[in-house]
């Protein structure tokens, strides 16, 4: 059956390596974290929010280090799915749904075929830039700024509050509705520009000014 | 509970990873992605300030929504210029289009 | 009397009307200027009777409604700074108004023969009107700033008037030179007036005046304030050592001279003196300033006046001088004798300089060297410059030798004695260079027959100004009397009573004095006569007994040859160094040293745009970065 499903090879082999790594890579975690738990030194929510970590730590790491561009966007899926649980985490189900369901259904698959339009199939490796050493230093530098700055400040009363669904979909349809529709009409012009900037050149050319307006504005 | 801080130094390391990414990639599809991290940073930073913070009027919720929101509209933006660059110099690498230069 | 601000506007929308629409007006529009001059002379007429209506004793006191409030002209922070459009009437602005509105009358209808079938002439009657304008709002001017403003404008009416013949080089500068050195008398009026304000807080003028008679002024700051102000008056009236430009001005139009640069322009100076004179009796070392500046001016012009050889300049040099006695009246604080010699002097020179126009008119000649005999051809004009001589010269009946007798006789009483004799001797100079203008240029016999065939009575639009104006240059002197000064409405002004040290009193003639006046001026006749009768040879020859003091007179002084040294090495010099320092620092090593190091830093700095995107981002986190570090360091 696996023979008829139109997948490229290395899909399949991409599939079994990742899936062994992955397994190799959380498994002892996963243990490690469930005999705290039982031991009672851990929460479920804090067991649950290191996995995550876990997940989303090494699924960016994954990203922004694998050379085969298309190993980049299956890390890429795992990160955004572990941020989806740290929503879950944060009681808010709501974002979670909306995480899972437009990066992990729109743009993750968007992505995937820029991929697949461009030379990424025949060519999935890539090269990285000159800077690398610099980029290292100012990621780290920045990092460690954020992290001192959460460590440093005083945050004062904290409070988790479950936030009802049908208040959160009262303040956005009622406090924030111009932003709402603001942010509807930027939608509609952001999937204009992409059928402008998308659109092949040689089709006619009263379409090139146009296309060459958005791309000086993006 | 799980402490504020946790997830602020969580959302720290996915952001600097992210900025890392955009600034050491050649490929603008992966630079897009990397941009796909610091964004998801951003938005755990709005949700646990939200949830911690400000239970009564959560309004970092309504931005997290916003930034996913505009997050797809920016991804479906720059995937056709990358297709257009790619058409243009058939490669996605973005120091192709240096034509700004001196 | 509350209306006088009509007087300036009729001209002023003469000047309009004219300007505008001068070229599509039947004859150019002369006549709506003749008009409009004639309705201010019935207008001023009207204001003589309300004044004399008006009239309380005392010679200072404003009458009633002299003070006039029109409107606010400018006013910043409610009252801070206050400039209010007034009118002042008192009785020397009713010396002042005749005098312009009079003359100006005169020298419009004269004009209109004078000027005929000139290039421009719509134009001529323009500046003339505006010129008038500007004189009228000066003379009935309440405060300093609209005296000031006035002032300009007589400044540029005269400008434009001197200027009139512009394509002719010599005009275009004459011009130049009246109003650059004009100019260096009004800066130093401007600032007169800022340091009046400084302290009262106030442009009014009599309000200046109640402030420096109150003390509120440090002796020493308002004696520099009303030098800085008589500075100004100087400059307008040609005094030395502003005194060059008024002979160059007679590059104008004749008519132009007789009205601007002899009856009415040039006495602002005066008028502005007397009108400020009580402030000037606080500080006497400005005053004395003022008599000694006069002294010598008047010296200086008479004897320049006997070696001129141009009609007309003869009469600048006259004028300059007259002006001088003026200035030495006010100086000793003589007011009436001052505005009493301006009112004569005013129709006198005016009839003398028309008298000029008219021989020029009738010869195209301007030299007396070419001129002579003129009298068989141009019987009236040559009366009527006679008469206006004798008036000069101050023989009696004739206007001047009252108000030339009333000066000396002043400055003989407060004066120095010294002065006195001076001013006696140029007043016999006087005699002397008149007597030689008329033989020269009516007797004898005609030194070039072309000219002298060409000549020609001038027609009667000339000549009944010319007429009218001899018969003033005959009777005005006896306005001096009460009765007559009285009848004609100059009560308490010239006619009435005397003010000299601000002391009042009744004019009388005092007959010895007088005598003696006389008998200078006979004498200065009579030696004109002895040098310049027949073919004036013994006028040649005394030029050989001093070819230097000849040559230092005609040269005048070298004041002019002065100037134009400083200017050549003072100025001159000053300029290179800043055109050096300009072309050098600031042109070649700060605008294109900048220009330069901009253009090698950016070719340099090109390098930075990489044009790769990579790079600018890494430039933005970097910022973000520091940013965040700052931020991190203050919380």
């Amino acid at each position: 059956m696996i023979d008829r499903l139109p997948l490229p090879a290395q899909f399949d082999r991409l599939i079994i390596a990742g899936g062994t790594a992955v397994a190799l890579v959380m498994t002892p975690i996963l243990v490690v974290l469930l005999a705290l738990m039982i031991g009672d030194e851990i929460s479920a929510a804090e067991l649950v929010f290191w996995l995550a970590f876990t997940v989303i730590v090494a699924g960016a790491l994954g990203t922004v280090l694998l050379s085969n561009i298309v190993h980049a966007a299956l890390a890429l899926i795992a990160t955004l799915l572990g941020v989806a649980a740290i929503y879950l985490l944060l009681a808010t189900e709501f974002i979670a749904l909306v995480q899972i369901l437009v990066y992990g259904g729109g743009v993750v698959i968007l992505i995937i075929f820029g991929l697949m339009m461009t030379n990424a199939q025949a060519d999935p490796i890539v090269s990285d830039g000159s800077q690398k050493p610099f980029a290292a230093i100012v990621g780290l530098l920045l990092g460690s700024i954020f992290i001192a700055a959460a460590i440093d400040a005083e945050w004062g009363a904290q409070t988790t509050a479950v936030i009802p669904f049908r208040d959160f979909g009262a303040r956005l349809f009622r406090d924030f509705i111009v932003p709402v529709i603001i942010v509807g009409v930027l939608l509609d012009i952001a999937l204009s520009g992409a059928l402008i900037n998308a659109r092949s050149s040689s089709d006619d050319d009263e379409a090139e000014p146009a296309s060459e307006e958005s791309e000086a504005a993006s | 509970m799980i402490p504020l801080e946790n997830f602020l130094i969580l959302s720290g390391i996915l952001f600097a990873t992210g900025l890392y990414g955009v600034l050491a990639r050649r490929s603008a599809i992966l630079i897009l992605m990397s941009v796909e991290l610091m964004l998801a940073a951003v938005s755990i930073n709005f949700i646990a300030f939200a949830a911690y913070l400000d239970g009564e009027a959560f309004s970092g919720l309504v931005f997290a929504l916003f930034v996913i929101t505009v997050a797809a509209a920016e991804v479906g933006l720059a995937l056709g210029i990358v297709l257009r660059l790619f058409r243009e110099r058939r490669t996605s690498y973005v120091d192709a289009a240096d034509s700004l230069k001196w | 009397m509350e209306e006088v601000w009509i007087l300036p506007a009729i001209p002023f929308a003469v000047f309009v009307v004219l300007g505008l629409f001068g070229r599509i007006l039947p004859r150019n529009g002369d006549l709506l200027a003749v008009l409009g001059m004639a309705a201010v002379v019935v207008l001023v007429g009207f204001v003589l009777v309300d004044f004399q209506d008006a009239f309380v004793d005392d010679f200072f006191a404003p009458v009633a409604g002299a003070n006039t409030y029109a409107f606010d002209w400018i006013n910043i922070g409610d009252g801070f700074f206050l400039i209010e459009f007034s009118t002042y009437v008192d009785a020397i602005t009713m010396v002042m108004l005749p005098v312009v509105s009079f003359v100006a009358l005169m020298v419009l209808v004269y004009s209109i023969g004078y000027m005929k079938g000139e290039q421009r002439y719509g134009w001529y009657f323009a500046a003339l009107s505006l010129f008038v304008s500007a004189m009228l709002l000066l003379v009935v001017s309440g405060n300093l700033l609209q005296l000031y403003l006035a002032w300009e404008g007589v400044g540029l009416a005269s400008y434009l008037l001197i200027g009139f013949y512009w394509e002719r080089q010599s005009a275009a500068e004459a011009a130049k030179k009246a109003f650059i050195t004009t100019r260096i008398g009004d800066v130093g009026l401007l600032i007169g007036i800022i340091l009046l304000w400084r302290v009262t807080g106030s442009f009014d003028i009599q309000e200046i005046i109640h402030a420096a008679e109150e003390g509120a002024f440090g002796e020493t700051y308002l004696t520099i304030a009303m030098l800085f102000l008589f500075a100004g008056a100087a400059g307008k009236s040609a005094q030395f050592p502003l005194h060059v430009w008024l002979p160059d001005a007679m590059e104008g139009p004749t008519p132009v001279s007789a009205l601007i640069h002899a009856a009415t322009m040039v006495v602002a100076g005066v008028y502005l003196v007397a009108r400020m004179l009580p402030v000037y009796d606080e500080v006497l070392i400005a005053r004395d300033v003022v008599l000694y500046t006069g002294l010598l001016t008047a010296f200086m012009a008479a004897t320049m006046g006997l070696v001129a050889t141009d009609i007309k300049r003869v009469l600048a040099f006259s004028t300059v001088s007259q002006l001088g006695f003026m200035f030495v009246a006010l100086g000793v604080g003589a007011l009436t004798a001052a505005m009493f010699h301006l009112f004569t002097h005013a129709f006198f020179k005016s009839l003398l300089f028309l008298g000029s126009g008219s021989v020029i008119h009738a010869t195209e000649e301007q030299e007396v060297g070419k001129l002579g005999g003129l009298r068989k051809k141009m019987p009236i004009t040559t009366l009527t410059f006679a008469i206006g001589s004798l008036a000069l010269a101050g023989i009696p009946i004739f206007a001047g030798f009252w108000s030339k007798d009333e000066i000396l006789h002043d400055l003989e009483k407060y004066g120095p004695l010294w002065a006195y004799a001076v001013l006696a001797a140029t007043a016999g100079l006087t005699a002397i260079y008149t007597t030689r203008l008329v033989l020269l240029t009516f007797f004898g016999e005609p030194k070039d027959q072309h000219a002298y065939d060409h000549a020609h009575e001038s027609p009667p639009v000339m000549t009944v100004p010319l007429i009218l104006l001899a018969a003033l240059a005959t009777v005005a002197g006896l306005f001096v009397y009460q009765d007559v000064g009285q009848a004609f409405g100059f009560v308490g002004g010239i006619g009435e009573v005397v003010i000299a040290h601000g002391e009042p009193h009744v004019f009388e003639l005092d007959v010895p004095f007088a005598a003696g006046a006389t008998a200078t001026a006979l004498a200065g006749i009579a030696i004109g006569f002895m040098y310049w009768w027949g073919d004036a040879r013994r006028a040649r020859e005394a030029r050989g007994w001093a070819p230097e003091l000849h040559s230092l007179l005609e040269r005048r002084y070298y004041v002019d040859e002065l100037y134009q040294a400083f200017i050549n090495y003072a100025v001159l010099g000053l300029s290179s160094v800043v055109a050096w320092f300009d072309k050098r620092v600031v042109n070649e090593t700060g605008v294109d040293g900048g220009t330069q190091l901009v253009g090698f830093l950016g070719h340099r700095l090109k390098f930075l745009q990489t044009g790769r995107i990579p790079n600018y981002a890494l430039g933005m986190a970097l910022g973000v970065a520091a940013l965040a570090l700052v931020a991190l360091g203050t919380s």
